[in-house]
């Protein structure tokens, strides 16, 4: 039994990571808090919907999809309207993510109705058995998918122009500028990547959980407690942290019931910010000076 | 320069006069629904100055203003229960808030930035929680069901409620307006600037943060215990809705943060327009309010309330 809880909260936690790495980006590069991301994660899963469900294409074959669409949402919104307000006062970011956030939702429902969706697979119901635990096929896909696209963009941080852009850019706006970067399309870039790695999630929770216009707001919220466990602007921190977070979901609510599952979240996000405010992995980022 | 804002002030002192009267008259004029709605544009006022003094003033982005709401909410529904009458209670709700956030307010006003701001989102979580499983006199989670004593009819309830918020909304600005020529408020803005020049400059920055959260506080809880008073019944999900507290902030950033009447203009604007667009366009309400959202912020991004002055005394120092 405590196998079987371990495991649902490992597989489910490489989701919650993927999920947040986009978000944890644009804060740390940028000082966004970008409450459309919730709404990105969830375009992610309808592009799964609409996809499979009319063509039947297997899902795992949508990523790139999603992936491509969102890079291009999040690259325009930004390039459009968050570099301009960028300019004058970070905060009105927040007004503008919040808006952004509405119309996206909205479009949705106007759409595909509020109604719940599920993206069925044909190994659904399959599971490895291991010791006295099953292993869901769907979720350790899932988990093993994110955890590859978490580990290329690693690479694409650590070995492309863009990537090292990015970093430099985190690390101080002014030198960078100096470096001959470009601030306001290494912010295009990020909040593009950051999209697509949440619209990747999307495709991956579809398989999972219920596929509705409103289920970013439940993830914005775990994506947020993850971003603050793991440390502003790191990636191997969100991925630990979302481990992290999954198994702290996990324990609490086959111990303690469902209902306190949150509560137990949110004890160690208050436990985290007094004991170690920078998070798990967390370093100064530029966004944090904010 | 200063007799332009000098030759601004009696046409101003007049707009404000006649907003003043307008809504003073308003349960009279208008029909219920439309006072239904004011009350709500008020209540959002309060909340929204009750931001501008921490956030505007400060610097410090209190997220979780909420957390303030919904323990003035508590907190009347549990006098009420104890036995206090309606009014009495409010002054408790306003307490009551103020002094949690003085007490909490002393560790958490150490940390900066960001951390601040998810803190206080953690504290509205915590608060909440805390509520639900409480118990007691709080209801915990089955809500709480405010007793009903009073020999009024609904509609004169709801007459008292609207004239209570539209006292606290004025009663909110005029602590803004008193703040903003205040030490206090000197010293607010002198560590927004650089807190460790407030400090060389002998300001106790500690203690002032402290107070500018309790003032808020006060003003938040007591729209909390007002609002409370007027839904009757009240449970943590609705208390503690960390809507209210983006939604004030949304608005004081659209009026304009740091003065006495941006704040205003912000919550007026935003939930009047929220309400039309909702009366109209009741399946892409959304949808609209964001792309308003999204146009407000782009082509004002200083708020309402700054270009709207400065037209205004470039007009006054035209004809002069």
């Amino acid at each position: 039994m405590i196998f079987q809880t371990f495991i649902n909260g490992l597989l489910i936690g490489g989701i919650y990571g993927l999920a947040t790495i986009g978000f944890s980006m644009v804060w740390g590069v940028m000082g966004i808090i970008n409450l459309a991301h919730g709404a990105y994660i969830m375009l992610g899963a309808y592009v799964a919907y609409v996809v499979s469900d009319r063509f039947g294409i297997e899902p795992f074959l949508v990523v790139p999809l999603a992936m491509a669409l969102l890079f291009v949402l999040g690259y325009a919104i930004q390039a459009a309207m968050l570099n301009r307000v960028l300019k004058t006062s970070l905060l009105l970011s927040l007004a503008l993510t919040f808006g952004i956030n509405l119309i996206l939702v909205d479009l949705v429902v106007m759409g595909y109705t509020s109604d719940f969706r599920a993206v069925s697979t044909r190994y659904a119901s399959a599971a490895l058995e291991w010791g006295d635990a099953f292993v869901p096929l769907a979720r350790l896909g899932a988990c093993v998918f994110a955890l590859a696209l978490a580990w290329a963009f690693h690479e694409f941080l650590a070995r492309t122009r863009s990537g090292q852009a990015i970093l430099a850019a985190a690390l101080d706006r002014e030198v960078s500028r100096l470096m001959g970067i470009n601030p306001s399309r290494v912010y295009a870039v990020t909040a593009g990547v950051g999209a697509a790695l949440a619209g990747a999630a999307g495709v991956l929770s579809s398989m999972i959980f219920p596929v509705s216009p409103h289920m970013g707001n439940s993830f914005l919220g775990a994506v947020f407690v993850i971003t603050v466990l793991g440390g502003i602007g790191s990636l191997g921190g969100a991925i630990l942290a979302g481990f992290v977070y999954g198994l702290i979901q996990s324990f609490a609510s086959a111990w303690l019931g469902v209902n306190y599952q949150e509560v137990v979240a949110f004890t160690v996000f208050l436990l985290i910010l007094i004991l170690r405010p920078q998070g798990l992995l967390g370093k100064k980022f530029f966004g944090e000076g904010q | 320069m200063t007799t332009a804002s000098l030759r601004g002030r009696p046409l101003l002192v007049l707009a404000a006069a006649a907003c003043l009267l307008a809504l003073a008259a308003v349960p009279w004029l208008a029909g219920n629904y439309w006072m239904r709605i004011l009350t709500n544009v008020l209540m959002y006022c309060v909340v929204a100055q009750g931001l501008n003094v921490i956030v505007g003033f400060a610097g410090y982005h209190a997220f979780g203003n909420a957390a303030f709401f919904g323990i003035g909410a508590y907190a009347l529904g549990a006098a009420e229960v104890l036995g206090l009458p309606f009014l009495a209670a409010i002054p408790v709700a306003a307490a009551v808030s103020a002094a949690i956030a003085a007490l909490v307010g002393w560790p958490l006003l150490r940390l900066r930035g960001h951390y601040f701001a998810i803190a206080t989102v953690a504290l509205t979580m915590a608060v909440g929680e805390l509520v639900t499983n409480l118990g007691g006199v709080t209801g915990g989670a089955q809500g709480l069901a405010l007793p009903l004593t009073t020999d009024q009819s609904p509609d004169q309830v709801y007459r008292q409620i609207y004239f209570l918020m539209y006292g606290l909304a004025l009663a909110a600005t005029l602590v803004v307006w008193h703040l903003s020529g205040s030490r206090l408020g000197y010293a607010l803005r002198a560590l927004k600037d650089s807190e460790r020049g407030a400090m060389a400059m002998g300001i106790d920055t500690r203690r002032a943060k402290v107070a500018a959260w309790a003032i808020s506080a006060a003003l938040t809880g007591a729209a909390g215990g007002i609002w409370a008073h007027w839904m009757t019944f009240i449970e943590v999900s609705s208390a503690f809705d960390i809507t209210l507290s983006v939604k004030g902030y949304i608005m004081m950033l659209i009026g304009g943060m740091g003065t006495v009447f941006g704040p205003l203009l912000g919550a007026a604007f935003f939930e009047l327009f929220s309400t039309l667009i909702w009366s109209r366009f009741t399946e892409v309400h959304n949808l609209v309010l964001g792309i308003l959202v999204c146009v407000v912020v782009l082509a004002l991004p200083y708020g309402i309330w700054q270009p709207l002055r400065r037209f205004w005394q470039a007009r006054q120092g035209g004809r002069a």
